[in-house]
């Protein structure tokens, strides 16, 4: 299974150039850019870990591919994703998602079913990987 | 999403014209700008000019396949304060950008305390944001010597040099280290740092100006504020430089201007006191022997020390435009 | 009896109260003096006046019409203050290059409307007026709406930001697909092909208009099967998935009864058509923000008013409308595929749902500076007659913020629906990844779709099948006015 989350996922994985030419459209548009990681890829887990604040001052992307790789060192088994926030406003929120490095394997999810009333049947997923405490998953 | 690099292979060029890509590339108007904007610094323009002139074979024996690694590009900048250093990191930093090495061109200007905090963990997070915000661009270290300091051997500047070491050699395509300071420091840091020393391909020495240079600095700084010297006040400066030459914490163009900020501050106040009826753009232009002559530099230099070129570390010193 | 041959208004009381047939002109309908307050509602009409019918009197008719006037004069108008209550023409112009046609403007007082109440708006700016006998035609343009009004109204339950947060989908346009065939699949069949799409790489699926509780396919059936095939496909794929249930019923309570089922099952989005009402629809844009549901509506039945130059009422009017009832969707048209809409108009339309200010842009449309007041945004939504071999054309002009749906440009793919599903994904993914390189993918759009497709084989089939696919018809509605200074058409 492959975690679709993200604007490039359907995408071969990006190489550090593709990052940094990404993440310069970001910077090039007044954006702030942020690198965040997890083992925990539900998609409705919201807040990643921030690996750092958002770069507001860079205007260079050779930065983000730095941090990035910074969090490799660190997280390497894990999702990293590259985000973009825009201050302005009427927007006030993300730009840009894009997942930068994943786990060796993805083991996906589990579709939990609870048979209601009705025919109406209740459903979760939950990660394979979030059956391990955090820091545990993934190998 | 890596382009396929076998199908679409780029086809090499056969032939290259130096010229044009002098000319296009813009390395030429650089160049000029440097020759005319700068007085002196014969040394240091033909050091340039050799840089540029490698950078440009270098980039075309890339176009031609005959070389593929980035050459290391990271400079040092020694001399006496007030010999430009800045300004010519300014310029090599435009000079890079357009030749491709760096992608944006911008100059951070950094000294120590930018670099190394004061408390444990404080370093690290320190020098990565500035080398962050110099990624694209160039970074200027000045006094870059303080950085190490041997006498305190848990000292946190250590930590600041080997991120710098590092980043220096990893990211060479994304950021030009320039380090600045006296001649015989940086001699010794690099004696006592190899890394640094390895990791430097160009030396560049600024010279002190001389007498004549430092006169005609002074006419052309006047002139950008719409001031002048009269004659009597030509030759007071031209005495001027002569004897702030022999006084301690001379700084070169530095002095002088800082000469010349307390000559006009005297001449306004000369204008306020003396001044009988109106006074013409010419009176409020003119710099005058009396404005100069009052410098104690000429009693020997008592106060010069507190006023001028105190080597003062730190913000002062690194935004003192020379 | 009065001098029928003025436009003038006649001021002394005495002669404008006694009975009798008075021209609108002169009952003080055409002001041609007044300047618009900023509290003022303006509407804007193309008119086409009977042979012989002055434009300013048919101006003036219109404004009178769509406020206080009734044919003949009464006397009960003196015991109000109806100086402020008559709408006034303030403004008439030729249409270039269209003779006998005129852009009337008229300013209505704000105290003429109910707040947040588009029944109320429309009841008297398209009331009586469209079957007034003295017009040949008679078509709405557009309306400036005053920020003092368009604050009277909730605005778009969700919004593109919020809609973007709870789908956790940034930086690309949004992708949907309708089920196909439209009528006839079993609830189980119909669930399917939701999978499918969603699974191979679409953020929504959609109910068509037309499909509510039938004998085929009953509601409730629907919507389970649905959701299962949404759960089954995010659980596939680690993203936020959505299906627009249609809630459309004949009833209000029904409505109700379906999109609180459709929240039971943790479903993201409920659908509504156009054909429900605006009353309707404001209703279900409130049970909406209430319940955290994007609504959709499918813009049914508009093309009996919105399609023809000279009559009826303009798209971006209901455009307007639609943002102060409060939907987050609306199909606002593709330039490039199956159903009408100019690049420029069309541009007109996807300001008005996207922008927080619309400037006045004739060649555009709009006639009118428009503040939306921090209303929320709506999601434009493309459908009809697209495909992946288009990408780069629907991103230069549609942008960022839009659902680009490919029915049949995912179902019908050769290989299957998830292939067709991964196609359009893989292709937008491409696009929006080389536009943010620096590419001209208007110039360079098809290497680029060509150079993904190496690597996708769904992609590469689907641009072999539809290569050739486009649909180049002449729009029987492009604005009247051109960016130079000429007058094209």
């Amino acid at each position: 299974m492959k975690l679709r989350q993200g604007q490039f996922s359907f995408l071969p994985d990006l190489s550090d150039d593709d990052i940094r030419v990404q993440a310069q459209y970001a910077i090039d548009n007044g954006w702030a850019v942020s690198v965040e990681y997890s083992d925990d890829p539900h998609p409705r887990n919201t807040y990643w870990e921030m690996w750092g604040h958002p770069m507001f001052d860079n205007p260079d992307a050779a930065a983000v591919v730095f941090e990035v790789n910074e969090c490799r060192k660190e997280h390497g088994g894990k999702y990293i994703r590259v985000i973009a926030f825009d201050a302005s406003p009427g927007w006030e929120s993300i730009r840009m998602s894009f997942i930068v490095n994943r786990p060796a394997t993805e083991p996906g999810f589990r579709l939990v079913r609870q048979e209601g009333e009705g025919r109406v049947v209740r459903y979760t997923i939950e990660s394979y990987a979030t059956r391990e405490p955090e820091g545990q998953r993934y190998a | 999403m890596t382009e396929d690099a076998d199908t679409d292979a780029p086809t090499r060029p056969t032939h290259v014209d130096l010229a044009q890509s002098f000319q296009e590339s813009g390395v030429r108007d650089v160049l000029r700008e440097l020759d005319e904007t700068l007085i002196g610094l014969e040394p240091v323009k033909s050091r340039i000019r050799e840089t540029a002139a490698l950078l440009l074979v270098d980039k075309a024996r890339r176009q031609m396949g005959l070389a593929t690694e980035t050459p290391t590009l990271h400079m040092s900048f020694t001399g006496n304060p007030g010999t430009g250093k800045t300004t010519v990191a300014l310029k090599m930093a435009d000079l890079l950008h357009r030749l491709g090495y760096v992608r944006k061109g911008h100059l951070v200007t950094v000294t120590r305390d930018d670099l190394v905090g004061q408390y444990i963990g404080h370093t690290a997070p320190k020098t990565k944001e500035v080398l962050k915000k110099a990624m694209g661009g160039v970074l200027f270290i000045d006094e870059a010597y303080y950085l190490y300091r041997p006498e305190n051997e848990r000292d946190y500047g250590q930590e600041a040099i080997e991120i710098l070491l590092q980043v220096m050699e990893n990211n060479r395509d994304d950021l030009v280290v320039i380090l600045a300071g006296y001649a015989d420091r940086m001699d010794r840091f690099f004696a006592s740092n190899p890394g640094f020393r390895s990791r430097i391909a160009h030396h560049i020495e600024f010279p002190d100006y001389t007498n004549g240079e430092l006169l005609h600095i002074s006419e052309r700084m006047l002139a950008a504020q719409n001031y002048r010297l009269d004659d009597g006040a030509r030759v007071a400066m031209a005495e001027y430089i002569g004897a702030r030459r022999g006084q301690p914490h001379f700084a070169n163009a530095r002095s002088v201007r800082n000469a010349l900020d307390r000559a006009r501050l005297r001449q306004a106040n000369r204008l306020f006191n003396e001044a009988k009826g109106p006074l013409d753009a010419d009176t409020l232009s003119t710099i005058t022997e009396p404005d100069l002559r009052a410098s104690r530099v000429f009693q020997g230099g008592l106060a010069v020390d507190r006023l001028d070129g105190d080597r003062r570390t730190g913000q002062a010193m690194s935004q003192a435009a020379e | 009896m009065n001098d029928m041959s003025s436009n003038q208004t006649i001021a002394d009381g005495k002669k404008r109260y006694s009975a009798g047939v008075l021209k609108y002109a002169q009952m003080g309908y055409w002001e041609p003096d007044y300047t618009p307050k900023d509290t003022d509602v303006i509407a804007l009409f193309r008119i086409t006046p009977q042979d012989g019918v002055d434009a300013v009197e048919a101006a003036a008719a219109v404004a009178g019409e769509s406020s206080t006037a009734t044919w003949t004069v009464v006397w009960t108008d003196r015991l109000t203050a109806c100086d402020k209550y008559r709408a006034k023409a303030y403004r008439v112009d030729p249409v270039p290059n269209s003779s006998g046609e005129y852009f009337a403007y008229i300013a209505y007082d704000l105290d003429l409307f109910e707040g947040g109440s588009i029944a109320n708006l429309t009841a008297s700016i398209i009331g009586n007026v469209f079957g007034f006998k003295p017009l040949k035609a008679l078509r709405l343009e557009d309306m400036r709406l005053p920020v003092a009004y368009v604050k009277t109204f909730q605005g778009p339950a969700t919004g593109i930001v919020v809609e973007r947060e709870r789908l956790n989908v940034y930086g690309r346009p949004l992708l949907g697909a309708t089920v196909k065939p439209k009528l006839g699949l079993s609830g189980r069949n119909y669930g399917r092909v939701v999978y499918e799409a969603l699974k191979g790489g679409l953020d929504f699926t959609k109910d068509d208009e037309n499909i509510n509780s039938q004998p085929f396919m009953h509601w409730r059936d629907r919507f389970l099967y649905c959701m299962e095939a949404v759960n089954r496909a995010s659980a596939a794929t680690g993203e936020v998935k959505g299906t627009y249930l249609n809630v459309t019923a004949g009833t209000m309570e029904q409505m109700y009864e379906r999109a609180n089922f459709a929240k039971e099952l943790g479903s993201v989005i409920v659908m509504i058509d156009l054909v429900i009402g605006y009353t309707a629809i404001q209703s279900m844009a409130k049970w909406a923000r209430d319940n955290d549901m994007i609504l959709h509506l499918h813009r049914a039945g508009h093309s009996t008013y919105t399609r023809q130059r000279s009559h009826g009422v303009s798209f971006r009017v209901i455009a307007k409308w639609m943002r102060l009832a409060g939907v987050d969707h609306l199909h606002a048209g593709t330039v490039v595929g199956k159903l009408e809409g100019d690049p420029a108009t069309t541009k007109g339309y996807y300001d008005i749902f996207r922008e927080e200010r619309n400037p006045m842009a004739l060649e555009n449309g709009i006639f009118f500076d428009q503040d939306w007041a921090s209303l929320n945004k709506m999601m434009p939504v493309a459908s009809g007659g697209i495909h992946a071999g288009q990408m780069h054309q629907l991103l230069t002009y549609l942008g960022e913020d839009v659902v680009l749906q490919f029915g049949g440009g995912t179902i019908g793919h050769p290989h299957g629906i998830q292939a067709g599903a991964t196609a359009n994904r893989v292709a937008l993914e491409a696009m929006v990844f080389a536009r943010n390189a620096g590419r001209d993918i208007w110039n360079e759009g098809e290497d680029i779709l060509r150079d993904a497709a190496k690597t996708c084989t769904p992609l590469k089939q689907a641009l072999d099948v539809w290569k050739d696919v486009s649909f180049n018809y002449a729009s029987t509605d492009a604005p009247d006015f051109a960016p130079t200074p000429e007058v094209s058409m």
